[in-house]
């Protein structure tokens, strides 16, 4: 794994993306408005789910767990109370 | 500030996951320092984990992270700012420092720079605790640390669906990249069903 390389260019896109938007003036067109407000929904979506399984044929235990955080998430909102929720879950659940 | 209170346990838990992805003290606290922007950390730290490729991680960052674009343009147009400020204020721009300073009707860059430092100081000082912390953790594949990837990501998608096109969205980019990471390795299932989702969503609201 080359990790600086990946840093650097991390650092790159993410200042970039940044500083265009405070340094250019520009409209974006509409389409491309909406587009961006669903890509963070997207992204967290596809990176929910190739990892909720896990590779340790935990696979129920895990989904009942992080239904139950989802839940918590939609009533409550709160990040850190949904992880706390999420995992007192999932291992209460292993125990049983 | 409330905000500490979301900010402080998600940055201890992005560093508990680096440290279980295999990542230096040193390397987990240079992605806080240099890149500063905690869902692209902690979906970098989860695909270095399962030896996703580089570019793939710099990809994902990107889609993680364009949406900055607009917060500039949105600040950019209610402070006045300088060139200098400019620089400096964009390195430090997060979604948290976005929010409040709109939500508070900011006006002048010193508010904005204070909300922004006072993130960036409570998000490295909890990435270094959380780092060294997670270094002592005894076998954390058993205690279930990966578990924590899809329930911060879970946390963090929740609160943004607001209408039903959105769940819509979340549901299909989820299930594609379920069926993708079966058959293509790495961060492309990410990278392919977050691109696709996205513009399912903005072509269902046109």
């Amino acid at each position: 794994m080359s990790f600086w390389p990946t840093c650097l260019g991390m650092l790159a896109v993410t200042f970039g993306s940044r500083l265009t938007g405070l340094l250019v003036r520009m409209r974006l067109p509409p389409f491309w408005l909406r587009f961006l407000h669903f890509v963070p929904i997207a992204v967290f979506a596809a990176l929910i789910t190739p990892s909720l399984e896990g590779s340790r044929g935990e696979g129920g235990i895990r989904v009942a767990a992080a239904a139950l955080a989802g839940i918590v998430a939609w009533r409550t909102r709160h990040l850190a109370l949904t992880i706390a929720v999420g995992l007192a879950a999932f291992w209460l659940l292993r125990l049983v | 500030m409330p905000l500490w209170l979301g900010v402080a346990p998600f940055a201890l838990a992005y560093a508990v996951l680096a440290r279980n992805a295999g990542l230096s003290i040193v390397e987990t606290q240079a992605l806080s320092l240099l890149v500063f922007a905690g869902s692209a950390q902690v979906s970098a730290v989860g695909l270095f984990g399962r030896g996703v490729g580089g570019l793939e991680v710099v990809l994902t960052t990107f889609l993680l992270n364009v949406r900055h674009v607009l917060y500039g343009m949105s600040l950019g147009r209610v402070v006045p700012m300088t060139r200098r400020e400019r620089l400096i204020g964009a390195y430090l721009l997060t979604d948290e420092a976005y929010g409040v300073s709109v939500a508070r009707g900011a006006r002048s860059f010193p508010f904005v720079l204070g909300t922004e430092v006072s993130l960036f100081l409570v998000w490295n000082a909890m990435t270094l605790a959380g780092a060294l912390v997670g270094g002592v953790i005894p076998d954390p594949e058993r205690l279930g640390v990966d578990f924590v990837f899809p329930v911060a990501f879970l946390a963090l998608l929740v609160p943004l669906l607001r209408l039903r096109v959105d769940v819509a969205v979340a549901l299909v980019a989820g299930a594609a990249a379920w069926l993708l990471a079966k058959w293509l390795p790495g961060g492309v299932p990410v990278l392919g069903a977050g691109v696709s989702g996205a513009l399912l969503g903005a072509w269902l609201t046109r």
